[in-house]
């Protein structure tokens, strides 16, 4: 079902959503066209804190559409998403690959070459140490790695009590705040964890 | 309440979220002055009353303000309309005088009744601060607005400016956030009567009370939170020259607000004014509750800067006459790398 907000004003787009997706049987789609950011913010904010599976895509004109899936089990939210990824979380607890000089371009070689894979794993996790990867200065060659994930679609979190904990909170500069709730559910929600 | 007029039916924003953005407002009026030995504040700084200077006991405050309906009861909406106008000149540390009523009346939609009830409403409000309505003026329009052109009054050496406060001092917010998102929600039928009942008695709340108590305390600055949001009115006190550092878990926002934005009932101006003021803000750590700190306020409360030393007692005789959503939530720091800044 594909409905078009454009144009509406605020609460109008999320209110429409809502009656869609009551209307929707479960494991359908629902595509919603919008043109404003305010709109695009709402009615995604809506539709991810009732615990539907959502992605924007910024369409020309400044227009967004914003496609939410109905359904609750893992599988049909799984089979919606792109193929592109591994059921898989990459869980980072350092900033090195074993120990020193060589761990630190380990770890760069490791995600590099991730990068290059058919399959991607669909999310990083990075706690203790490892949130200095992401929290590093842009010219840093991790950075550009991350970004380029990033860019494919693999979710990055970062542990906020870790961050914290290094001082580096403000420095984030990919990826997203975890917590510790988030991150357990990706370890134990998902088909594998990998830990380097 | 009565709520059959469906007043916030009929218009496309509700309150404060149908007013012009800052950006666009700036780029407008930005090039008109005003400039005269007894114009004592004008239009070069951001405060919205203007202050004549007289004789050496008395300067005029002048101010005007309208807004669409926020509820659908006439009588309530009045009352919030004279709240929300009347707000200005109590932020200054004036007295109300007179006032005079600005109606463009939705004729199309509403019998004369309504109109009857929203003056009266209004009326109600000017006479509880001790002020009387000399007379105003009405069109018809395709959108139902309401508010006053307000004269007070203000010793001339005890005008509470807007962006003057001192580095050390703290922030006193008399009323909670959330009130555009909370009557966005009231528009889309999405409040339960309580609720709205709840939000309409503190929009309706006048700032009067909290204006005399302030006066009585060693207090630097003061404005009200209206159209701009928290950070929008904050962004004009920092005036660039100081940081005001916030303290997010301390700044009082109405959990009803919470749920409503959760579900992305957001008006568009809390969205438009987090696009002109985020590269003014400086985040410790990034919270979902940020939006809220943006959403454009009706009839919001008064922000003042008092001394720490005063603060607490400040706080403690808000409290104790009624205004309980009272709350530091902020500090005056030296200016850092943003103006604004939230932990």
């Amino acid at each position: 079902m594909k409905i078009d907000c454009s144009g509406l004003a605020c609460p109008e787009p999320v209110l429409q959503t809502k009656k869609a997706l009551e209307t929707l049987p479960n494991d359908s789609v629902l595509e919603v066209i919008v043109n404003s950011l305010a709109s695009k913010e709402n009615v995604t904010r809506f539709a991810q804190n009732g615990g539907f599976d959502v992605r924007v895509q910024d369409l020309a004109e400044g227009k967004s559409l914003i496609t939410i899936v109905k359904g609750f089990t893992c599988n049909v939210v799984a089979d919606a998403k792109d193929e592109k990824f591994l059921d898989k979380t990459l869980f980072l607890k350092s900033d090195k690959v074993g120990e020193g000089e060589l761990g630190a371009k380990l770890i760069v070689g490791f995600l590099k070459s991730t990068l290059e894979l058919p399959k991607l794993p669909r999310r990083i996790v990075c706690v203790n140490q490892a949130v200095l990867l992401t929290t590093a200065d842009e010219s840093a060659p991790i950075m550009e790695v991350l970004k380029a994930l990033e860019a494919k679609g693999v979710e990055i979190y970062s542990c906020g009590v870790c961050l914290e904990f290094f001082g580096v909170s403000d420095k984030l500069k990919v990826g997203k705040i975890g917590n510790a709730f988030g991150t357990i559910e990706m370890l134990f929600g998902g088909d594998g964890t990998i830990s380097l | 309440m009565n709520n059959e007029a469906k007043l916030t039916k009929y218009v496309k924003a509700a309150g404060c979220a149908a007013k012009l953005g800052p950006g666009d407002l700036t780029e407008a009026i930005g090039g008109l002055s005003c400039t005269h030995e007894n114009v004592l504040v004008g239009m070069d700084t951001s405060d919205d009353a203007s202050v004549y200077y007289l004789d050496e006991e008395r300067a005029l405050v002048q101010t005007v303000d309208i807004i669409t309906p926020v509820v659908d009861d006439p009588y309530v909406y009045g009352q919030i309309a004279a709240a929300n106008s009347l707000s200005d000149v109590f932020a200054m540390g004036g007295e109300v005088a007179t006032a005079m009523n600005i109606v463009g009346f939705d004729g199309c939609h509403q019998p004369r009744s309504v109109l009857k009830a929203i003056l009266e409403g209004g009326q109600s409000k000017v006479v509880e601060c001790g002020g009387i309505i000399i007379g105003g003026h009405t069109i018809e329009a395709p959108e139902m607005t309401y508010g006053m052109s307000v004269t007070g009054f203000v010793h001339p050496q005890k005008i509470y400016r807007n962006n003057t406060p001192r580095i050390g001092d703290v922030l006193i917010l008399t009323k909670p956030l959330g009130m555009g998102i909370l009557t966005t929600a009231i528009k889309a039928d999405m409040l339960e009567t309580q609720v709205i009942e709840k939000v309409a008695s503190i929009l309706a709340t006048l700032n009067h009370k909290a204006s005399r108590i302030m006066r009585q305390y060693d207090v630097s600055a003061c404005t009200d939170v209206t159209g701009f949001g928290l950070f929008g009115h904050g962004y004009e006190m920092s005036f660039n020259r100081v940081t005001i550092a916030f303290e997010l878990k301390n700044i009082p926002i109405l959990e009803e607000a919470r749920a409503m934005a959760d579900m992305g009932i957001i008006p568009a101006g809390a969205y438009t004014n987090k696009s002109y003021l985020s590269s003014k803000v400086q985040a410790k750590v990034p919270h979902k509750d940020e939006i809220i700190l943006y959403d454009a306020q009706t009839s919001g409360g008064l922000l003042i800067a008092v001394s720490q030393n005063d603060a607490p007692k400040l706080l403690h005789h808000l409290q104790s006459e009624g205004l309980t959503y009272s709350a530091i939530i902020a500090e005056i720091l030296p200016l850092g790398e943003k103006p604004l800044f939230y932990m």
